[in-house]
């Protein structure tokens, strides 16, 4: 935001790339935002990447493609980029620092705020409870999201993790309660920025939905900015209008290359693969973004999603997120080859925090037994299909067998689910019901006799005989 | 002598009794199992129908959501370039109305001298700026101080306010 009147630097010594370096500058610091006159009428924007005595290294957002090096001069706003926030943001899309994109006015604000943010204070932080039910049944039964919950989606190239972030952006709700999404595309190509845009149209008109969007050819210093500013958005919409807000960002993999990349260009001692030694703390910054504070309404819940570079879990930045998050929804390649949509590995994906989401006036009653003893079969069964590889199928006993089968029903009849199909609860429990009777009553020992009484009561169960060993 | 009876008669009527009950059985058979094959076939036109129905409904719902979605897409798009235009209104208004007070209050032009002077200091080379207010600039530093540069500003500093424009009353 500008001051009253802004100094503007008019000595630029040299334009290198994207980079502009400007000399006789004074009381300029790091990070400090950047307005720059290129001519007539036309304004772009930079940030501060390396101040020494008298020189400023300013990279600029939108390139320095058409700058002349005489007629360019460079405002310091003394400050970080601060953006406005309020409602106005609600329906709007824009480019990766919040430019409008959508034809509309700039988004207006009574108030602005930084947006390199400040995480909240540990002792001021309301433990997360209460889902936020995305309508897809794997993440919904097995991998509850919790209000205030920071749950990163781990993926590989290839696979659909955007249309999961998606379809979840587009279908996540807080059972009636204000609800809004932040949607931060960071390094998309514009076939997939195109894809989101159509694909969250409807959540769009609703009113309920930022998009913010940086594609792939964006600078990639604004690559920085986008959950930054996607996140300043959410926690006032959250933490001063009440809302809950989820914030998607997508893909955090293409945020730590940048990161790596603006590091680079800073001269900084390159750490793992060449990421800046601060990786992990500036990662953090992020995602500990998320939350409740006590005594305030709302919430803000973060989906990080990111792709394994080669499916290696333990890259960098994968490695990195998983030990500041809650848990993680991995996607299994083995799955997406099967067909199955979404391609979600049970086994590997945990929320830690379920257990405060999930249960009786939560969800349902039924649903963290029934998510127990779905893994647990689940487990049960990977044991059993690796037996049959080593001793072949006809050696197993019957109770395995149902074990063997119960992964196909798992795939076909719980965790296939169209990309548009918003699948409820207690729908997605019932069927999580219906792969669990697949096996005989003596195997499901995780679920209280009550509830299994009530689904199939033992005098109904005539497999039970047949199926125990 | 009469003529003996046929002897083999009563084993003709037979065979032919139980040909004809065979026969009967069989008609009885087949006419069960065309009334089941017709039942199984209705039944199964039915239910495709059902399905179809229902597919063809959800699909309706679907056409009818994705509609519905387009329309109001439009809609806030044309409301949105709209809202731009008059915003485009109101900082071309008071660009205008900053210049026309400018050229009607002269001692403004003093303080903008005075305003360019301290942030630039007294060498600075003040020089009128086209439609209004002054530009400074010493070597490598430069204020801009013209009526358009002082409107802009103003009208980031309004933020919010400018919605007026466009809120329902």
């Amino acid at each position: 935001m500008s001051g009253a009147a802004d100094v503007e630097y008019t000595g630029v010594r040299e334009l290198r790339g994207p980079l502009v370096v400007v000399e006789g500058v004074s009381g300029v610091g790091w990070d400090e935002f950047a307005t720059i006159s290129v001519g007539p009428g036309e304004r772009r924007h930079g940030l501060v990447l390396e101040v020494d005595r008298d020189l400023a290294v300013v990279q600029v957002l939108e390139d320095t493609a058409g700058m002349d090096r005489t007629r360019t001069r460079v405002a310091f706003s003394g400050a970080p980029l601060r953006v406005p926030v309020g409602t106005g943001w609600l329906g709007r899309v824009c480019d990766g620092r919040g430019e409008p994109a959508d034809g509309g006015p700039p988004v207006l604000g009574d108030t602005d705020a930084a947006v390199g943010g400040a995480p909240i204070n540990p002792v001021r932080r309301e433990p997360p409870n209460e889902p936020v039910l995305t309508g897809v049944a794997a993440v919904d039964v097995l991998t509850t999201l919790v209000r205030g919950q920071k749950l990163p989606v781990f993926s590989a190239a290839g696979l659909p993790h955007l249309e999961l972030a998606v379809q979840i952006a587009a279908q996540a709700a807080c059972a009636g309660e204000p609800f809004a999404v932040v949607f931060a595309g960071m390094g998309l190509t514009h076939a997939d920025a195109a894809f989101v845009r159509t694909a969250l149209a409807g959540r769009s008109a609703a009113r309920d939905l930022v998009l913010l969007v940086n594609t792939a050819d964006d600078p990639v210093i604004e690559r920085l900015l986008t959950p930054r500013i996607a996140l300043t958005v959410a926690e006032h919409l959250a933490f001063a209008q009440g809302r809950h807000v989820l914030v998607v960002m997508t893909d955090m993999t293409a945020y730590a290359e940048a990161l790596r990349e603006v590091s680079a260009a800073r001269g900084e001692t390159p750490a793992r693969r060449a990421y800046p030694g601060y990786l992990y703390s500036d990662l953090a910054s992020l995602y500990e973004r998320c939350g409740r504070i006590r005594g305030r309404p709302g919430s803000v819940t973060v989906l990080p999603v990111l792709t394994m570079p080669a499916g290696d879990i333990t890259h960098p930045v994968p490695d990195l997120t998983g030990y500041i998050t809650e848990g993680q929804i991995v996607l299994s390649a083995e799955a997406h080859a099967a067909g199955a949509y979404p391609p979600v590995d049970p086994l590997a994906s945990l929320s830690r925090l379920m257990r405060r989401g999930a249960g009786a006036g939560r969800t349902r009653a039924d649903h963290p037994d029934v998510a127990a003893q779905l893994i647990a079969a689940l487990a049960r069964s990977r044991q059993v299909r690796e037996l049959a590889d080593l001793i072949g199928r006809p050696a197993l006993s019957p109770t395995d067998l149902r074990h063997l089968d119960l992964a196909d029903v798992f795939r076909e009849r719980f965790l296939a689910q169209g990309a548009t199909e918003n699948r409820s609860l207690d729908e997605s429990l019932d069927r999580a019901w219906e792969v669990l009777l697949t096996l005989p009553r003596s195997q499901l020992g995780m679920l209280p006799a009550r509830l299994l009484d009530a689904r199939r009561p033992p005098s109904a169960d005539g497999t039970d005989r047949a199926g125990t060993p | 002598m009469a003529a003996p009876a046929d002897a083999l008669e009563p084993v003709r009527a037979e065979l032919l009794r139980a040909a004809r009950a065979e026969a009967g059985a069989v008609l009885e058979g087949a006419r069960a199992d065309a009334e089941e094959t017709l039942r199984v076939a209705r039944a199964t036109a039915d239910r495709v129908l059902a399905s179809a129905r229902a597919a063809g409904a959800a699909d309706g719902t679907a056409a009818a959501a994705g509609e519905r979605i387009r329309a109001a897409e439009d809609a806030w798009t044309a409301e949105l370039a709209a809202r731009a235009a008059a915003y485009a209104d109101l900082r071309a208004g008071v660009r205008s109305g900053v210049r026309r007070a400018l050229a009607e209050d002269a001692p403004a032009r003093d303080r903008l001298v005075a305003a360019a002077r301290d942030l630039l200091g007294a060498r600075a080379r003040i020089t009128d700026a086209p439609g209004g207010g002054v530009v400074a600039e010493v070597p490598g530093r430069r204020v801009d101080l013209s009526a358009d540069a002082l409107a802009d500003r103003a009208l980031e500093r309004a933020g919010a306010r400018a919605e007026h424009l466009w809120e329902l009353p």
